[in-house]
């Protein structure tokens, strides 16, 4: 019994309306389709329709009585030809009597459901849809009943009504109408701020019209659902409450009374407890895995992912894929750089498939000490996941490799999980996009600045508290003594995001990865925290590895760009000279889709189209498809990264073309973008 | 955290009133006079009357209920109708057997069910997982009186390792006590575990894909702290509602597993109190299991405001 009760309620807990797509969008179709390719609940479906079939089909396909014995000395005997799954104390055939149980357990769902849906659903839509005064009375009923056991309960309410099956499901679906009922109010308040609603308020519907033909159709899936699993319940409660004796009569062969009887005789014999227990969980386990089932086709796709990170391997270029087109650049690593990454490609299986995709291929970079290199592109291309490979936190299932990543002369491919702990935060500090995810709600930002101090570099508790003070000043958050012992959600965006600077600085990192460090916040305070970024950098010597969409934000703090897409970098080199000569179509159309300071008419230039998932880029140039300038050339063989004006481009076509870039940077260094300079055909 | 406390129990004050009342006028609605149980065939008007009389049940329900809620709110809930005994002495001995046997039974759901759900979440897609799904959904499914009925079967009554039968002199060692429930707890707590399972490996898969897991990981810290420290706790938060919604189905599902063990708790005496009639026992075995579900839940919701800083005052 307890977990009938708990898992009904347990599942009312769960997502309701957003778990759950609107009827409207959902056509039935769809929703068959889904439901069709879900194996277990179809299978869970058909044999719900044999359990049912056997309402009528039981005195067919038995051959004992299921209330007498037919030969009263035949007791307790094991399965055998004549009594297929033996007989109980007093002889009676335990196959025939489980079989005709069905009809009981049936009965006893319907008459406890119906109570359940009877009750709950008006009540639930009156008091969702007229609030109120109502509403709040009814609630604090509601809440009263809920917060007794349903189990005592329902024996309150049987104790009232009296024993028997029927009463007692009737018992039961009260306890249930409750959950019913708050279900019902939660998706009529979800559904009320709907814009049907709206739509047939305007049009002059009646209440009662718009509660029952607008709202209910609406929130029918959560009901169905909901009444499925509560079915399961059903069948427990009524096998439960049999065999307390307040269900099921001693006439009536439910599986519930047969494990009373199955006990009543246990000292002798252990089997008759089985057939009724077996017969109950596979309908609770069919029940439960329909209306799961029928949760998952109404639902949204939601799916949860692998956890875990992966280390980078070491490349494999036998192949010679990857070192053969990646790049002129030399496959052997930089050694004076600070960082230095050769042929780095991360595969990611193709979702829904077992087939691995490249979403970063053949990826070379440098960072010099003190130097910031900004990584750039359009969501989809490949900067991020090629960030964290330095780190070796590729999320589960990507797979990264690389011919080398140095750091400062160590290389750190072939390094596992626990050696790369000794980098991650000691030598490279993290910066993430979103300041409020990234750090942990559940504790103070002290401790987790102090952390890292306390797990790289040991200092007492003391300690580390003193040097995050200091750090918490040094990024200028305001009173950091009171400060530090103030949680992530107290802190505004741009605060927060200093917080995080703070910890990736907290011991003395020699490379900063700050994956779109200003995208979440505040356009007034973007600028304060990309400065802080650079101030700081400048200051402490570190290399920064900076990743962003946005070319404007790097303009006066890098010293180099990487323009990447679709997987693969199109164009690196200076960031002057890539903002004054860009060299790839890409690269253009990225800078002509910077804001700029000045009236403009029209719309700002964007390129068309978005970065296609992996498994759709083309042979030959990736960009080829959106490119205005792409010829048949482009579509045949790819393309490899040559030197290209003052930088490299993966462009065939980059020496004909007259590409537009920045004209010139200007005094104050801020945005140095004055105007496009167009060349002369 | 002490304000939240003192709010929380005075909150729990008017439920608990509301329940009563509710309880008491349901009880009302009885439409077979209690009296007729108690005196069988010797039903003469003037028997009924006498019997009606020394019942109290000739006054106004009005007056009964005054009578009667007041009389709780001082922790004396009246006297069985049955043989005349206090029902707050016979419910106390009876609820400390059924708390601690649900406590038990709570204890065994929450370890098991924890370190499978997490095991399931850290492992996620893998055999570990798979395993845990399946045995968890199936183990949702088990009636846990049908657990305890086998248990007994096999361990009480076949092999002899634990006992079957309640017996008094054997519960006043706590190792006595111990070996009397461990059987129960476990039946008890199957069930409940496998929905502690479920939950606590979505919880944790969800957790795992936080940003706030990255950056704990791009710290350098070992996956044992990150998983423990930055993870299970974040991740508790929707696992302790569940073990609230479960302590109630524990208690309720104490009732089936005390029949089977013959345990005199809470349950044996409010289904013998349903099938006599004997309404001051039954409303107050709903007004203590209730009371007892109430507080747990006041308890956890402290817990909350430990595990989220953002709900604290």
């Amino acid at each position: 019994m307890a977990a009938l009760t708990a898992s009904a309620k347990e599942r009312e807990t769960e997502p309701g309306v957003s778990g759950y797509e609107e009827v409207a969008s959902l056509g039935g179709n769809r929703f068959w389709r889904r439901f069709r390719r879900n194996r277990l609940a179809l299978a869970a479906g058909a044999f719900l329709l044999f359990l049912l079939s056997l309402i009528l089909l039981a005195p067919l396909i038995t051959s004992h009585d299921p209330q007498q014995a037919t030969r009263f000395q035949d007791f307790l005997f094991n399965p055998g030809s004549d009594y297929w799954w033996g007989t109980d104390a007093v002889g009676r055939d335990i196959y025939t009597r489980v079989i005709y149980g069905t009809r009981f357990a049936f009965l006893a769902g319907a008459v406890a459901v119906g109570t359940a849906l009877t009750i709950g659903v008006p009540l639930g839509l009156t008091i969702g849809f007229f609030r109120g005064w109502i509403d709040r009375i009814v609630m604090r009923v509601v809440e009263a009943i809920v917060a007794v056991p349903a189990v005592v309960f329902a024996i309150a309410i049987i104790a009232v009504v009296g024993t028997g099956l029927v009463r007692a499901m009737f018992a039961i679906g009260i306890v249930y109408s409750m959950i019913i009922t708050r279900l019902t109010r939660a998706e009529v308040f979800a559904a009320r701020e709907e814009l049907y609603v709206d739509g047939a308020r305007a049009s002059g519907a009646s209440n009662l019209r718009i509660m029952f033909r607008h709202i209910l159709p609406n929130i029918a899936p959560v009901l169905i659902v909901q009444t499925t699993l509560l079915f399961a319940t059903s069948v427990l409660a009524e096998a439960a409450l049999s065999f307390l004796g307040l269900g099921a009569g001693p006439k009536q062969a439910s599986w519930g009374r047969l494990l009373r009887s199955a006990q009543e005789s246990i000292d002798q014999s252990i089997w008759p407890a089985f057939p009724p227990g077996i017969a109950i969980f596979v309908t609770v386990v069919a029940f439960n895995v329909f209306g799961d089932g029928l949760r998952d086709a109404f639902g949204r796709e939601a799916r949860g992912g692998r956890v875990g990170v992966g280390d980078v391997e070491r490349a494999d270029l036998s192949e010679g894929s990857a070192a053969g087109v990646a790049s002129s650049v030399s496959a052997s690593p930089d050694k004076n750089a600070l960082l230095s990454v050769r042929n780095l490609s991360v595969r990611f299986p193709r979702p829904g498939t077992t087939e691995d995709v490249d979403v970063v291929h053949g990826v070379n970079f440098d960072i010099g000490k003190g130097e910031v290199l900004a990584l750039v592109g359009e969501s989809g291309s490949g900067k991020s996941i090629s960030a964290l490979s330095v780190l070796g936190l590729v999320p589960d299932p990507g797979k990264a490799s690389a011919s080398s990543i140095m750091l400062d002369g160590k290389e750190l491919v072939d390094m596992d999980f626990n050696e790369l702990r000794q980098i991650r935060g000691r030598e490279i500090g993290l910066i993430s996009q979103e300041p409020s995810t990234a750090l942990n709600p559940a504790y103070t930002v002290g401790r987790q600045i102090a952390e890292p101090l306390r797990y790289h570099l040991g200092m007492s508790k003391k300690d580390a508290r003193t040097r995050s003070i200091e750090l918490m000043t040094r990024v200028g958050i305001p009173d950091p003594e009171v400060r530090i012992d103030s949680f992530p959600h107290q802190f505004s965006g741009g605060m927060a995001q200093r917080v995080v600077i703070a910890m990736a600085l907290a011991c003395n990192p020699k490379l900063l990865i700050a994956d779109e460090p200003t995208t979440a916040l505040d356009v007034t305070v973007q600028g304060q925290v990309l400065d802080l970024i650079g101030d700081l950098a400048k200051e402490l010597g570190v290399g920064v590895l900076l990743i962003t969409h946005d070319l404007g934000v790097v303009s006066d703090l890098a010293d180099k760009a990487a323009v990447m897409y679709a997987g693969e970098i199109v164009e690196e080199g200076r960031l002057v000279d890539v903002f004054h000569r860009p060299q790839h179509p890409y690269t253009e159309g990225l800078i002509k889709a910077i804001p700029r300071n000045e009236v403009r008419e029209g719309e700002l230039p964007t390129i068309d189209g978005v970065v296609p998932p992996p498994w759709m880029w083309p042979k030959g140039c990736h960009f080829a498809p959106r490119c205005p300038h792409a010829t048949e050339q482009c579509r045949e063989a790819d393309v490899a990264l040559r030197p290209s004006g003052a930088s490299q481009a993966r462009c065939i076509r980059a020496d004909e073309l007259d590409l537009i870039g920045v004209a010139g940077k200007n005094k104050s260094g801020s945005l140095p973008i004055v105007d496009a300079e167009v060349r002369d055909d | 955290m002490l304000r939240l406390l003192v709010a929380r129990l005075l909150g729990a004050i008017p439920l608990m009133f509301m329940v009563g009342t509710l309880v008491f006028f349901m009880m009302q609605l009885n439409p077979v006079d209690p009296t007729a149980f108690l005196l069988g065939d010797d039903t003469t008007t003037e028997t009924v009357e006498r019997a009606r009389e020394s019942l109290g049940l000739n006054r106004p329900v009005l007056t009964q209920y005054v009578d009667w809620i007041s009389n709780a709110a001082t922790g004396d809930l009246g006297v069985s109708w049955f043989n005349g005994e206090e029902v707050t002495t016979l419910l106390k001995k009876r609820t400390l057997v059924t708390f601690s046997v649900a406590l038990g039974a709570m204890a065994i759901a929450v370890v098991l069910g924890l370190t499978l759900g997490i095991l399931a979440a850290i492992k996620a897609g893998r055999w570990q997982d798979r395993l845990v799904t399946v045995v968890s959904s199936l183990g949702i499914a088990v009636p846990n009186f049908w657990v305890a009925i086998i248990l007994a079967a096999i361990f009480a009554v076949k092999l002899r390792w634990f006992p079957s039968i309640w017996t008094a002199g054997r519960t006043e060692s706590l190792w006595g006590w111990v070996y009397t429930i461990i059987l129960p707890c476990i039946a008890l707590g199957t069930a409940s575990s496998a929905a502690i399972a479920r939950q606590a490996r979505s919880a944790m898969i969800g957790v795992l894909q936080q940003d706030y897991i990255r950056t704990a990981l791009a710290k350098g810290l070992p996956v044992r702290r990150v998983i423990f420290r930055h993870a299970m706790r974040n991740a508790a938060i929707p696992v302790v509602t569940l073990i609230g919604f479960q302590l109630s189905a524990l208690i309720g599902g104490s009732i089936f597993v005390e029949f089977i063990f013959n345990i005199p708790g809470l349950g044996t005496l409010g289904v013998q109190a349903v099938q006599r009639n004997n309404m001051p026992v039954v409303l107050g075995f709903v007004m203590i299991t209730t009371l007892v579900v109430v507080i747990a839940n006041i308890l956890l919701d402290m817990s909350y405001a430990w595990l989220n800083p953002k709900v604290r005052p």
